[in-house]
C-alpha cells in the first residue's frame, strides 16, 4: 500500500537559489508620502472606553468626556434590564435552519425567528426529549440564538460593561456549548449564572457554575460516582476556575504535610489528592436527566441533581481541612467550595486575570495586589467582583497604559459596527469569521478559555484574517448579509470630497489625532485616480467610503487597546 | 519581548529569475534537500493504554473495563503488532488498520511508557513543559521548535517558509518564532478587498512590536505563498488534488496533513511543521469517542504518507501527547490524567515495525504513584534523536534547557551528530 521511499526527491538544482531578505523594497509603495508611521494614544477617555465598551463611539466619548469615567463606571455597574432595542431586534431576528429526515430527505427548510433566548429550562430541556430524538440543527439552536443575542447586545446595548464582564466569564467559565447537550441548556447558562453573576459574589458564581447542567456536563461530574470518582471537574475547578496552576505544588503529589501552611489548616497551594478527595465531594453531583442507575430513575427535567446513591460519603481532607464521613446531602462539595472560593491563591489567580483583561498583558503589580485587597475584603459581599472592577478601573493606570494588547476578535467585529452604526442581521457566518481569527465563540475546546495575550492572537492565518474581515464586514454589497450601513448618512450635509471625508472619517473611527503624511495617504487612497477636492458622486460614496473605513479598521491605531 | 529577526525571501525578484518554478529547498552540507520534521500533538492527553496495549497483562485486564481496554478477542480484539516490548502481546486499537499496516512496512516505530518526567497531572502545565522544552520552566518565553529553528546551522536557516503551523493559530511549541507561519489553508491564505491594501499595510506596520512584526509576517508570507501556488492559465490557484489517488478522510487531522502535503510539495524550504488534533480527554463513555479519534489518527497518516510518497524518504513525523491517562477506569467508563505514554515515529529512516523504549510493567508497585504507567523514556530523548539524525541540529543544550543524558533508542538509521550540551545557541 505504500509507496516506495527510495523514490524520493529528484530536485531541479536550481533549488540552490539564494533569496534576497527583504521584500518591502520590491513592492512599490503607493503611499511613499508616507515616511514613519506614528503610532500615539489616544486620549484617557478612549482608552478607557475601549476597555470598558465594544467600541468607544464619537458619541460616547463625548458624553463621558463631559460627565467623567468614575461616574459612567458607576452607572455601568448597576446595569437595568434589556435595553429596548436589544428587546425589539432579537424579537425581530431570525436564523435559517435546514435538514435532512432519516433517508436524506429534505425535511425542514425554512427562516425562524429565535425562541429560545428567553425560554425557561422546562422548555428547552424539550429539545432534549428522548423521544423526539430531534436532529443536531433542532438542538444546536439554542446555542446559534445565544451567539445572535451576544451580538445584538454588544453593538446595541448601553450596558456595555456587563456585555464585556459576561464574555470574560464565558471564557474564565469555559464550557463547548458546540456539544448538543450543552447546547440545549447554554441560554440557561448563559442567563441564570453567567450574566446573573458578574458583577456579584465570586463563591455564589462558583456555586451557580458547578450546580449548572452545562458545567456538569461539560466536565463529566453529571457521571462522577463512587468509586472512582471522575476527576475532570475538581481538578479544573482548583487549576482553572480558583487557585490556578501557580499554586498545584505536583512535585508533592501526596505529601500533602510538606505543603507550606498545611498541618496549620491553611495549605499556600493544592496537590494531586486534593483534587482526587474534591472529586470524591462532587461525586452524585448531576443533572436530572432521566438517567438509570439500579432500579432508579432520575427526575428528567435537566435541574441539577443531588443522587446520594452516586455519593462517596466517607472522610475527606481538602486544603488541610478534614471532613468527618456521613455529612448530610451536598455539604461536601460546598465546603469544598468555601474552601476553593475563599483561598487566597484564588484572589490573586482572579484579579491576576482581570488586570490582564483590563490594563495588559504584563499588568503592573501593584494594581494586581491592591485588587486582591478588595476582593479578600468583600469575600462575602454581594458584589464582590463589581467592587473589585472598581478599584482596578479607578487605577490611574487604567487609562495610562496603551498600546500593549490588541482587541480580541469579538471586540475587533463588534468595535467596526458601532464605529459606522450598522444595522446588523448576525447569523451563523459571523461564527466562521471569528474562528478565522482564532476565537472560538461558546465552542472552545479546552476548559481554559481562549488565552488573553497578544501573542495568541497574532499569528499570520489570524493576522490576515483580522484585516480581511474589515473588507467583508464593512462591504456595501447586497452580499452581506450580516450588517448594513448608510455611511453617507453619518457625514454632515454637504461633505462630499476626498480631503474632507477622508478626515471626518478618521476622527470618526480612529478618535485621534494624526499626523499629516498620514491624512495624505489616506486622501490619497480615497480619491483614487480622482482629486482630492473633487466630489465623490452621491451614488458612489457608500461604496468608496466602505473600502476607505475598512482600511481605518485595519491600522494599528484600530487594532490595539 | 524581543523576538526573532524575520528572514524570508524576495518572491518578486526569484519570481523574475527562476522563471515560472520557485524552488527553495534547503540544503543540508553534503547538497541533499533538508529534511523535514513534523510534530503531530494530540491534545488532551491520549490514552496510549487504549491505542497500543499489552492485552493479556492481568493487571491491565483486571484495572479497566472492557470498554476502555484493548482485547486478545471479541468486540474489541486488537491489530497485533510485531516485536512488542518485554515480549508481551501488544496490539493497537482495533479502529487503526492504517497504522499496522505502517507498522507492518516497517515505515512507523512505537515507543512506549515514555513522556514528560515531571509528574503533573494538568494538562496546561504538561503541554506548557513540553513545548517550552523544560521539565520545570513554564514561563520560558520560546517553545522548543523556536530554539530549534534558531539554532540551525545559519546555512540552512535562510530559507523562505522554513516553519509552519498547520491551523489557524501557533501551538507554544513555537511560542516567540516570528518567522513561523500559520496556515490553515493555502489557496484561501491571501488579503481580500482593495488592490492597494497591502502596500498601505506596509507602510503602516514598520515598528517592532509584536504587533508590527505580526503584520510584517503576515504580508511578506501572503506575497510568498500566492507566488508558489501552481495556476491554471487564468492565473486562479489550482486546486489541490493528492497523488496516488488518495482521498483523505473527514476529520480535522486528515484536512491538517492534506494542507501540509501541498505545502511540502510546493518546495518553500519547509523544515519543520506543526499539526494539532484535539479531543482526547476522554473522562467519561471514552469507547466512542475514543474510537473515532484512534481511527481518524490512522487514516489521516495513512492517506498523508501516501500521498507524500515522493518525499517519505525527507519526513519524519512525530506523534505525541501531553501525558496518558489512568491505568484503573472510573466509574464514568472513562479514565482520569495519567502519566507514561505511547509516542509514534512515522518517515523514510524510521526502523519501523518495531516496539521501543523499556515496559516498565503494570504490578502495583511498578506505576507512577501506584496508579499511573510510569515513564521509562523521557520523550525529550525521542525529540533528539531526530535532531541529531534527520534534522542537523545537535545543539540539545540550547533547545531543551538542563537536558544533558541523552540516550539513544536507535528507532532511525543513520548516523548522529556530535552532542552539544552548551546551553548558548
Amino acid at each position: 500500500m505504500y509507496a516506495n521511499v527510495d523514490m524520493a526527491a529528484n530536485l531541479s538544482p536550481a533549488a540552490s537559489m539564494k533569496s534576497p531578505r527583504n521584500l518591502f523594497a520590491s513592492i512599490p509603495s503607493v503611499v511613499a508620502s508616507l515616511k514613519g508611521y506614528d503610532l500615539q494614544p489616544p486620549s484617557p477617555t478612549v482608552i478607557a472606553l475601549n476597555r470598558l465598551t465594544y467600541g468607544a463611539t464619537p458619541e460616547l466619548s463625548e458624553q463621558v468626556t463631559k460627565r467623567g469615567v468614575k461616574d459612567y463606571l458607576e452607572e455601568q455597574l448597576h446595569p437595568k434590564g434589556e435595553d429596548e432595542r436589544v428587546v425589539r431586534k432579537l424579537s425581530e431576528a431570525t436564523l435559517p435552519i435546514k435538514y435532512n429526515d432519516k433517508d436524506g430527505n429534505p425535511l425542514v427548510d425554512e427562516v425562524r425567528s429565535l425562541r429560545l433566548i428567553d425560554a425557561p429550562l422546562s422548555e428547552l430541556w424539550k429539545l432534549n426529549n428522548k423521544d423526539a430524538n430531534l436532529p443536531y440543527a433542532e438542538k444546536i439552536r439554542a446555542l446559534e440564538e445565544v451567539r445572535v443575542a451576544s451580538w445584538f447586545r454588544a453593538v446595541y446595548s448601553p450596558w456595555q460593561l456587563r456585555e464585556v464582564m459576561a464574555e470574560f466569564w464565558h471564557n474564565h467559565f469555559n464550557v463547548n456549548a458546540s456539544d448538543q447537550k450543552i447546547s440545549t441548556v447554554f441560554p440557561v447558562y448563559d442567563r441564570d449564572v453567567i450574566r446573573k453573576n458578574c458583577f456579584g459574589n465570586f463563591r455564589a458564581f462558583l456555586e451557580d457554575v458547578s450546580k449548572s447542567a452545562a458545567m456538569l456536563y461539560y466536565l463529566d461530574n453529571f457521571t462522577s460516582k463512587a468509586s472512582p470518582a471522575n476527576e475532570n471537574y475538581a481538578r479544573e475547578l482548583f487549576e482553572l476556575h480558583t487557585l490556578g496552576s501557580d499554586f498545584y505544588f505536583n512535585n508533592l503529589y501526596n505529601r500533602w504535610r510538606d505543603v507550606p501552611g498545611a498541618t496549620a489548616g491553611k495549605p499556600v497551594g493544592y496537590i494531586d489528592e486534593d483534587v482526587y478527595e474534591a472529586a470524591r465531594a462532587f461525586t452524585g453531583w448531576t443533572v436530572a436527566d432521566g438517567a438509570s442507575s439500579g432500579k432508579d430513575k432520575l427526575p428528567d427535567t435537566g435541574e441539577f441533581y443531588y443522587y446520594d446513591g452516586w455519593h462517596d460519603n466517607y472522610q475527606k481532607r481538602i486544603l488541610g481541612t478534614e471532613i468527618e464521613p456521613n455529612q448530610p446531602a451536598l455539604s461536601d462539595g460546598h465546603l469544598a467550595l468555601d474552601l476553593v472560593a475563599h483561598h487566597p491563591a484564588t484572589a490573586k489567580h482572579l484579579c491576576k486575570k482581570l488586570c490582564i483583561r483590563f490594563l495588559s498583558d504584563q499588568p503592573p503589580p501593584s494594581v494586581v495586589e491592591g485588587a486582591v485587597k478588595v476582593w479578600i475584603q468583600n469575600q462575602k459581599s454581594p458584589d464582590q467582583i463589581g467592587q473589585t472592577l472598581r478599584y482596578i478601573i479607578n487605577t490611574k493606570e487604567f487609562a495610562t497604559t496603551w498600546g500593549q494588547k490588541v482587541k480580541r476578535p469579538f471586540h475587533l467585529m463588534v468595535s467596526m459596527l458601532r464605529a459606522t452604526q450598522a444595522e446588523i442581521t448576525p447569523n451563523q457566518g459571523l461564527t466562521g469569521q471569528l474562528s478565522q481569527m482564532g476565537y472560538l465563540h461558546y465552542n472552545w475546546q479546552t476548559p481554559t478559555g481562549h488565552p488573553d495575550v497578544m501573542d495568541y492572537w497574532l499569528s499570520s492565518n489570524s493576522m490576515i484574517a483580522r484585516w480581511n474581515v474589515a473588507t467583508s464586514l464593512l462591504s456595501v454589497s447586497p452580499n452581506n448579509r450580516i450588517a448594513a450601513y448608510d455611511f453617507a448618512r453619518l457625514v454632515p450635509p454637504g461633505m462630499d470630497t476626498p480631503q474632507d471625508l477622508s478626515r471626518f472619517w478618521i476622527d470618526r473611527v480612529l478618535q485621534k489625532r494624526k499626523t499629516p503624511d498620514f491624512e495624505q495617504a489616506m486622501i490619497d487612497f480615497l480619491r483614487g485616480d480622482g482629486k482630492a477636492d473633487q466630489p465623490i458622486p452621491p451614488d458612489k460614496l457608500n461604496n468608496r467610503l466602505s473600502g476607505f473605513i475598512a482600511l481605518l479598521t485595519m491600522t494599528p491605531d484600530f487594532q490595539l487597546i | 519581548m524581543k523576538r526573532r529577526e524575520f528572514i524570508v525571501g524576495c518572491s518578486a525578484a526569484i519570481a523574475a529569475l527562476a522563471g515560472s518554478r520557485i524552488t527553495g529547498y534547503s540544503f543540508s552540507p553534503d547538497g541533499s534537500p533538508g529534511n523535514i520534521l513534523i510534530y503531530v500533538f494530540l491534545r488532551g492527553g491520549c490514552d496510549g493504554l487504549n491505542l497500543v496495549a499489552p492485552v493479556n497483562d492481568p493487571n491491565y485486564i483486571a484495572n479497566r473495563t472492557a470498554d476502555v481496554r484493548v482485547t486478545d478477542s471479541g468486540d474489541t480484539e486488537g491489530l497485533s503488532l510485531g516485536n512488542g516490548l518485554a515480549g508481551l502481546d501488544f496490539r493497537l486499537h482495533k479502529k487503526t488498520s492504517a497504522l499496522k499496516e505502517l507498522y507492518d512496512s516497517k515505515a512507523l516505530a512505537i515507543i512506549h511508557a515514555a513522556g514528560l518526567t515531571n509528574g503533573t497531572r494538568s494538562h496546561f502545565d504538561a503541554m506548557d513543559l513540553i513545548e517550552r522544552g523544560s521539565l520545570q520552566n513554564k514561563t520560558l518565553n520560546e517553545g522548543w521548535l523556536t530554539r530549534f529553528l534558531e539554532s540551525l546551522p545559519s546555512t540552512q536557516e535562510k530559507n523562505n517558509i522554513a516553519s509552519v503551523a498547520i491551523g489557524t493559530v501557533m501551538p507554544t511549541s513555537f511560542l516567540g518564532s516570528n518567522s513561523t507561519l500559520a496556515i490553515s489553508n493555502l489557496n484561501d491564505y491571501k488579503l481580500r478587498g482593495d488592490k492597494r491594501y497591502a502596500s498601505i499595510l506596509q507602510s503602516l506596520y514598520t515598528g517592532n512590536s509584536l504587533l508590527d512584526e505580526a503584520a510584517q509576517n503576515a504580508l511578506t508570507s501572503v506575497a510568498e505563498i500566492n507566488n508558489r501556488l501552481p495556476k491554471d492559465v487564468t492565473n486562479t490557484p489550482m486546486p489541490y488534488v493528492p497523488e496516488n489517488n488518495v482521498k483523505y478522510p473527514e476529520n480535522p487531522l486528515a484536512r491538517s496533513l492534506q494542507t501540509l502535503a501541498q505545502l511540502i510539495k510546493m518546495e518553500t524550504g519547509l523544515r519543520v511543521a506543526s499539526v494539532d488534533y484535539g479531543g482526547w480527554d476522554t473522562h467519561e463513555h471514552q469507547q466512542g469517542a475514543f474510537a473515532n479519534l484512534a481511527e481518524g489518527l490512522s487514516t489521516a497518516l495513512g492517506a498523508f504518507y501516501n500521498d507524500i510518497s515522493d518525499h517519505q524518504k525527507r519526513v519524519t513525523l512525530l506523534v505525541m501527547s501531553e501525558f496518558g491517562r489512568r491505568l484503573k477506569s472510573n466509574k464514568s467508563n472513562g479514565t482520569d490524567h495519567g502519566h507514561g505514554n505511547v509516542m509514534l515515529v512515522l518517515g523514510g529512516d524510521v526502523m519501523g515495525g518495531k516496539m521501543y523504549g523499556n515496559w516498565p510493567g503494570l504490578e502495583n508497585e511498578q506505576l507512577d504513584n501506584h496508579v499511573d504507567l510510569a515513564v521509562t523514556t523521557d520523550y525529550r530523548h525521542v525529540l533528539s534523536e531526530i535532531l541529531l539524525k534527520r534534522m542537523a541540529n545537535p545543539k540539545l543544550g540550547y533547545i531543551f534547557p538542563g537536558y544533558k543524558d541523552y540516550k539513544p533508542l536507535n528507532f532511525l538509521s543513520g548516523n548522529a551528530l556530535q552532542i552539544d550540551y552548551n546551553h548558548a545557541k
